[in-house]
């Protein structure tokens, strides 16, 4: 299916994560009434939530962490987090981050990278880490300590499985870029660098070149760089209830600004492909507890069948390995639900083995990481038969305030 | 120096005699002189007035041992000073003061440590027609009087290190090198619109053929990396001297603007994030930081000169560029640590260090990037 055929479908959908085509794109893609030109599809920047969580995954990810510079006042912040509403406004509805062409000697505001792409489903998803609530050694450096989330802990190490280098992980803000032009992703995060001189330092970032999972019933379940369809049984964004019971912070759950947010997780997972190309296709197949080319449960003959975790083969053996991926990560195994959005990610080589370094950035929603994330991956950490073929080489997570309205800021509920 | 060429315009030839009869009148006339004396006690007189506009601050130490510096501060921020004044030495620097009152700063003096500069009214008043063709001719008169001063200081310095280099002492020559060519480094935008000159005198290794490299590079590899003085070095020292021979007498002829002016302040700010940040520039000596703060001092005396157009047009980009030049004086301050009160080789630098020189840096560069098209 092409992309914007699979939009339109979206769009006609009428859900949630619906995606808009035609007044918001309306000065890009030509007189009205004619067909949408690719790249020219919008989602909505506000509303209760932000987007970017229960949107369909576009094709590309960039990811990228600030730090906030020493010196800096809540002002500062607050007024720099209104620049960026502007700017995320602007450019997710397909329009210029400024004047590309000023008279009088002026620089650009706008640098012009993405003239004539389109804003290709740009969603822009920002969230904010524990360091922005409180130091390492608990000062409080801007006044918002009191505003800290409980769910907003540090995630603790799961073992050797963590490899993590400390200056990928974290971060004070994060933002999520995601849009089906890598072009289109990078001009976003060009101008959110550019327009945060002076407030924050960048601290790392992270590409992905295609979806590791799949959000939306409309979309096919994409392979992972092990050659595995994954996220088959992943929450999807249409579904209202589940994202409401696992996804979105309730006002009950507190604090007050972060009804309607969610928690990210992200994490860097390095995939040992040498290791992997070794292993026979039994070994992989039991490894997830699914067939590598349709995607079936190994109880089951379709991608869709449901995991038949009681069947046994004659000689009484589970069908899905008790050490399965696929078994262990299941609601029904683990208790746990989330919505994973991650993206598969190639880096280079490796400078000291020479091998590629490529795996997944996993990202996953939820509502409370203590009880979703860690505790699903304590579970994996000690028994998941997956780790010996992966590194988890990054950690954050960040608290992704709640949407915005017509007259809103990104993290007005935090700083007013 | 810069790989790309220069948008500043040297003056034709055919217009060298409206120049110079431009400059005689613009820049020296104009400017007010305020003499200024350093002793033990600290800043005499302890308390000074003048009328707003371009000002030049003669300062002459009067055998003072424990204070070598006169500051003129706004709050806090410095707005100019001559460093470095021994006892018997003499400096000088030009700004152009607003109406206000400012501070003076002798760090170390026993009694008037710090004094009183209260400016009045300017000559020309705020209210006479055509004030804005007044405050650009302001500015340019500003800033020439700096290229002025600067060009003279580059003549002695440079002679200074070239005799040393001809005299064949490597040490000697080695610790004049950094501060001989700093007041080239502190208005490279206007040596860089002469075309061939600023190769001449500033080309890396590799950005000419080899059998062409001339200029203060060529000498340090031979100073550092051969840590040897050949006739080839003196050649190339005697060179140095009649290249800026040809620069002085070519930068009297240059046109300027306020948005020249502000444009030149944004490309140093370049050369910083490009390479002196990185120690590309001085790869032999690693004396960059002193290169570092001559860029920064060429952008800062840049914004002092449109500073006047900027605070009437603009005067919250002014106050956050004022804040900004501050952030990155104060912390370049900080490595200042080496003997003699020299920079800390580029060696010495963290990580750490040059990360937070660079994001100084780029937070000051944004707003630069503004003044060009608020002073035009």
């Amino acid at each position: 299916m092409s992309l914007s055929r699979r939009r339109f479908l979206t769009g006609a959908g009428g859900t949630a994560a619906a995606l808009a085509i035609g007044a918001g794109c309306s000065t890009d893609s030509g007189p009205a009434g004619a067909a949408a030109r690719p790249g020219s599809t919008t989602v909505p920047f506000e509303g209760e939530h932000q987007a970017g969580v229960t949107t369909a995954t576009q094709q590309r990810l960039l990811f990228v962490a600030f730090d906030v510079l020493p010196g800096t006042q809540p002002a500062d912040l607050s007024l720099l987090l209104q620049t960026w509403t502007t700017l995320a406004r602007r450019l997710t509805q397909g329009q210029t981050a400024g004047n590309t062409a000023p008279a009088g000697g002026a620089p650009p505001d706008d640098n012009g990278e993405a003239l004539g792409l389109g804003p290709n489903s740009l969603t822009m998803t920002f969230g904010f880490g524990r360091s922005l609530f409180v130091a390492t050694d608990g000062t409080d450096r801007f006044g918002l300590a009191a505003k800290l989330p409980a769910a907003l802990q540090d995630i603790p190490s799961f073992g050797s499985l963590d490899v993590l280098d400390p200056q990928r992980s974290n971060g004070d803000i994060g933002v999520q870029i995601c849009c089906d032009d890598p072009q289109v992703a990078f001009h976003a995060v060009h101008h959110l660098a550019r327009t945060s001189k002076g407030v924050l330092t960048a601290r790392w970032s992270q590409l992905g070149f295609g979806p590791s999972s799949s959000t939306s019933t409309k979309q096919t379940t994409p392979r992972n760089l092990m050659g595995f369809k994954d996220g088959t049984n992943n929450l999807n964004g249409e579904d209202r209830a589940a994202m409401t019971e696992a996804v979105w912070v309730g006002a009950s759950d507190g604090p007050a600004w972060m009804t309607g947010g969610t928690y990210l997780v992200a994490r860097r997972i390095r995939i040992l492909l040498e290791v992997w190309d070794r292993a026979s296709l039994t070994d992989q197949q039991t490894t997830f507890g699914r067939k590598k080319l349709n995607g079936a449960p190994l109880s089951g003959s379709t991608e869709f069948d449901d995991l038949d975790l009681d069947n046994k083969d004659r000689d009484g053996v589970p069908t899905i390995p008790l050490t399965a991926h696929v078994r262990l990560a299941h609601p029904t195994t683990s208790g746990v639900k989330l919505l994973r959005r991650g993206y598969n990610y190639a880096d280079g080589i490796d400078a000291v083995t020479g091998q590629l370094d490529s795996g997944l950035f996993f990202i996953a929603f939820q509502r409370n990481p203590a009880t979703q994330f860690v505790e699903l991956q304590q579970q994996l950490a000690h028994v998941d038969a997956l780790n010996e073929y992966i590194k988890h080489t990054s950690s954050a997570l960040f608290a992704v305030p709640p949407g915005v309205a017509a007259d809103g800021w990104i993290g007005r509920s935090l700083f007013e | 120096m810069r790989r790309v060429a220069m948008l500043m315009v040297a003056a034709p030839i055919a217009t060298l005699a409206a120049c110079g009869s431009s400059s005689s009148t613009g820049s020296s006339d104009k400017t007010a002189h305020v003499l200024v004396s350093i002793t033990d006690e600290g800043c005499s007189p302890a308390e000074l007035t003048t009328p707003a506009g371009p000002t030049t601050f003669d300062v002459t130490n009067k055998g003072a041992a424990g204070v070598t510096e006169f500051e003129v501060l706004d709050g806090t921020k410095i707005l100019g000073e001559a460093e470095n004044v021994a006892s018997g030495l003499s400096g000088k620097f030009t700004l152009t003061l607003k109406e206000g009152s400012f501070v003076t700063y002798c760090p170390g003096g026993t009694k008037n440590e710090r004094g009183v500069l209260t400016v009045g009214p300017g000559a020309a008043s705020p209210a006479t027609a055509d004030s804005t063709a007044t405050a650009q001719a302001a500015a340019v008169a500003a800033y020439r009087a700096f290229v002025e001063r600067k060009t003279a200081l580059l003549t002695t310095d440079s002679k200074a290190f070239t005799d040393a280099v001809r005299s064949g002492d490597v040490d000697t020559s080695k610790s004049m090198f950094a501060s001989a060519r700093a007041p080239y480094e502190a208005i490279e935008p206007v040596a860089e619109s002469f075309g061939d000159l600023d190769p001449l005198l500033d080309a890396r290794e590799g950005d000419v053929p080899a059998d062409q490299w001339t200029g203060f590079h060529a000498i340090e590899k031979h100073l550092w990396v051969d840590g040897a003085i050949t006739d080839a070095t003196k050649t190339l020292a005697t060179g140095l001297d009649a290249n800026i021979a040809t620069l002085v007498a070519l930068v009297k002829t240059v046109e300027l603007e306020p948005a020249q002016i502000a444009n030149g302040a944004v490309e140093l700010l370049g050369e910083v994030s490009s390479s002196k940040i990185t120690g590309e520039e001085d790869r032999y000596s690693h004396t960059d930081l002193s290169d570092f703060e001559a860029n920064v001092e060429g952008a800062y005396e840049a914004y002092l000169a449109v500073k006047p157009i900027i605070a009437d047009r603009a005067s919250g980009l002014d106050t956050e560029l004022s804040k900004r030049f501050g952030d990155v004086t104060d912390k370049l301050k900080t490595y200042k640590t080496g003997r003699g009160g020299t920079y800390i080789s580029y060696t010495a630098l963290t990580p750490a260090d040059t990360r937070a020189l660079a994001d100084l840096v780029d937070a000051l560069g944004v707003p630069l990037s503004k003044v060009a098209a608020a002073v035009a």
